[in-house]
């Protein structure tokens, strides 16, 4: 398949709370072309992102929405069933971002070993949801993931299933970086020591130069750029108009369909999402 | 402004109110995790102007002695997740999201309510609960829960945190359209009743009969009173669940059809979790197994033994009693008739006194939900017993309180 350019961006202003100004920027994210809207930043998070990309999944059908989640002001018990919550609304576009923001080290580790466990203790096919024989689910398919880590102890099963996407998509900020080395994406600066992930986005500014993206990426230093946006509503509709050339269609399907990116072997204990049924 | 104003909440849990309720022809189980199912239900209850969209929440995964139960609707999504979404679908409906004060910091809470109120243009509540159940602990590193007089006492610490940083998010802005969420309690001891009367702005409780609603409402108002405000600035909410048909008998036997769509192994389940013991193991047509139920439930022994041991000393095999424990839910209103007596209904218990309106349960969703508003709502709207539209946009306005709360120095 075509590799495809991913296009990020980032939101921190304290108007995407706000319906009207955040409802413009969603539009304006999906009508330009972008695969992944991340709301935070690490430092800047003036609004809570669990919450916003919860509002976002219903007012956009293409775009990733990205949850910065501080690993010191949250619960791995409490994220686990946000984000599913919000993948299966958004049918499978979401993605997490944990930011350690000065937290102990090792504590954002400890949120996305805790999270996982968490996700792969449901099987992707525990649902039955069959009216006739009285079986909703696979009892055998739900299991305690008895998560022991240093910050986090989680005995689970949580109450929320395996989400669509498998896990959310995994971005990792290499300016606030954290020890995962299966992380989904990682945005990198030049000069920085890059995280590992399958993908890497170059972080830009807004006006970044579309020929030196376009060159760096057909030489496979980087998957797409990940733009940190200080005015979003006038800045999306620019980048979107000078990258149009580098953004090839995208296949149907959940975001790690559309983006080619299957979740890494490391971070999971099944490979797929979960499945609904279908019911006549 | 008029006599006498129904107010609605929607109850929206799950796949209804019967633990059966999923298996109904006009149920939707998969629905629950999909948005156009959200979609529909929230642009139903706006329709039928109902004041409020309430999800109850758990912190733990359903079922009994670590066996996750297989007959019955679960798992539940998370309800500050699923009522923002809806937020981004409606105008109008409130959208009421029960958190627990136990395993959630004033911070964490005063974060997620705060931006959850701004997204939704000042329609959110947050439905104040400790949490009580003995699976919850060790999903937060815990062997166990804390007593119960102090998880009370950091419920009133963490909600006065969180409204002195929600004043101070306000004031930094952008502005909490209703100053902070509409809190609401749904305390039934005397100490949940004392805590709900000094926060809440509306209160859940079950009430079977119109008596027990009067007795109810009358208490806690007189409390409220008591701690110098006002009792009109309380809603108090009943549960109210209901089966209607086209005449009374056709009522009964959808109630009977529904009932009668659990099997033993549904009931043995239910029961399994209302008792914290797995007793799926145990023979339907044998003796309910008291010693070994009362050897390894996590409930205070007591309580369990006041609701099994009537049953066992009569003989009733385990799966007879287990469907009669699911047939007859302890407290509960379920009002089975006609559309034209269930307006009756709530008419009298309004004008009685027994509540400010109801938290309706439909027995079955979707479908219990659309026969409410396509049948009562229109009666009592009729009656100029229910709005035909909403006064404001926030969810204050709408249960008739000042638009934004006062706030305290």
């Amino acid at each position: 398949m075509t590799r495809p350019f991913i296009l990020s961006a980032s939101v921190a202003e304290p108007a995407f709370a706000v319906p009207g100004h955040a409802r413009a920027v969603l539009q304006a994210a999906e009508a330009a072309g972008f695969d992944l809207l991340m709301l935070g930043r690490s430092g800047e998070r003036p609004f809570d992102a669990q919450v916003l990309v919860a509002w976002a999944a219903p007012m956009t059908s293409t775009l990733g929405v990205v949850a910065t989640v501080p690993a010191s002001k949250a619960h791995p018990f409490h994220v686990a069933r946000a984000l599913s919550a919000v993948d299966f609304l958004a049918a499978g576009r979401t993605g997490w971002s944990v930011v350690p923001e000065g937290a102990p080290a090792g504590m954002a580790e400890d949120m996305v070993g805790a999270a996982r466990a968490l996700w792969d203790g449901w099987g992707s096919d525990t649902l039955i949801l069959d009216k006739e024989s009285g079986r909703y689910l696979d009892a055998s398919k739900v299991k305690a993931s008895n998560y022991k880590g240093a910050f986090f102890k989680v005995a689970g099963p949580v109450n929320a299933m395996r989400p669509p996407l498998g896990h959310p998509l995994l971005v990792v900020d290499g300016d606030d970086p954290i020890a995962i080395d299966d992380a989904d994406i990682a945005l990198v600066s030049d000069g920085t020591a890059a995280p590992q992930a399958t993908r890497r986005l170059i972080k830009v500014g807004a006006d970044a130069d579309a020929a030196m993206l376009t060159e760096r990426f057909e030489a496979r230093e980087i998957d797409g750029a990940h733009f940190t946006l200080s005015d979003a509503l006038a800045e999306l509709p620019q980048i979107g108009a000078r990258l149009a050339s580098l953004l090839a269609p995208r296949p149907a399907g959940d975001l790690r369909a559309r983006l080619g990116l299957p979740i890494p072997s490391t971070a999971s204990n099944q490979p797929g999402g979960a499945v609904i049924p279908e019911i006549a | 402004m008029m006599q006498n104003q129904i107010h609605l909440w929607a109850f929206l849990q799950g796949i209804g109110f019967f633990p059966t309720g999923w298996k109904h022809e006009r149920a939707r189980p998969e629905g629950v995790f999909h948005m156009d199912y959200y979609t529909r239900v929230a642009q139903l209850a706006e329709q039928g102007r109902f004041d409020a969209i309430v999800f109850g929440d758990q912190l733990q995964s359903r079922g009994a002695g670590g066996r996750a139960p297989e007959r019955l609707a679960m798992p539940t999504l998370d309800p500050v997740t699923l009522l923002t979404a809806m937020a981004a679908v409606t105008k109008h409906i409130g959208l009421v999201a029960t958190v627990s004060t136990t395993y959630n910091t004033a911070e964490m809470l005063a974060e997620r309510f705060g931006t959850m109120e701004r997204i939704t243009g000042g329609r959110s509540g947050w439905n104040i609960v400790t949490t009580a159940h003995p699976d919850t602990a060790p999903n937060f590193g815990e062997t166990e829960l804390p007593p119960k007089d102090a998880r009370y006492r950091n419920a009133v610490e963490v909600v006065a945190r969180a409204c002195e940083l929600w004043a101070e998010m306000d004031r930094e802005g952008p502005q909490l359209p209703q100053g902070r969420p509409v809190l609401v309690q749904a305390g039934q001891s005397p100490d949940g009743r004392d805590f709900a009367a000094r926060t809440a702005e509306a209160i859940f409780c079950p009430a079977a009969t119109i008596q027990a609603g009067v007795d109810f409402r009358t208490d806690l108002r007189s409390r409220v009173a008591g701690v110098g405000r006002s009792p009109d600035g309380v809603r108090i909410m009943p549960g109210l669940s209901c089966v209607l048909g086209g005449t009374e008998e056709e009522a009964r036997a959808e109630h009977t059809a529904i009932l009668d769509l659990a099997d033993d192994a549904l009931a043995i389940e239910y029961l399994s979790e209302s008792l914290c013991c797995d007793l799926t193991g145990f023979d339907p047509l044998g003796q309910i197994p008291v010693d070994e139920i009362l050897a390894k439930t996590l409930l205070p022994q007591g309580d369990v033994a006041r609701s099994i041991v009537p049953g066992a000393e009569k003989g009733t095999p385990l799966g007879e009693f287990a469907a009669n424990f699911m047939r007859h839910p302890r407290g509960h209103n379920v009002f089975i008739g006609t559309p034209e007596q269930m307006a009756d209904m709530m008419i009298e218990w309004r004008d009685a006194g027994a509540c400010d309106g109801f938290t309706l349960q439909p027995s079955y969703m979707p479908g219990g939900l659309e026969d409410f508003v396509g049948q009562v709502v229109p009666i009592l709207q009729a009656r100029g017993r229910l709005r035909t539209d909403y006064p404001g946009t926030t969810l204050r306005e709408t249960l008739g309180l000042p638009a934004r709360e006062a706030v305290t120095a």
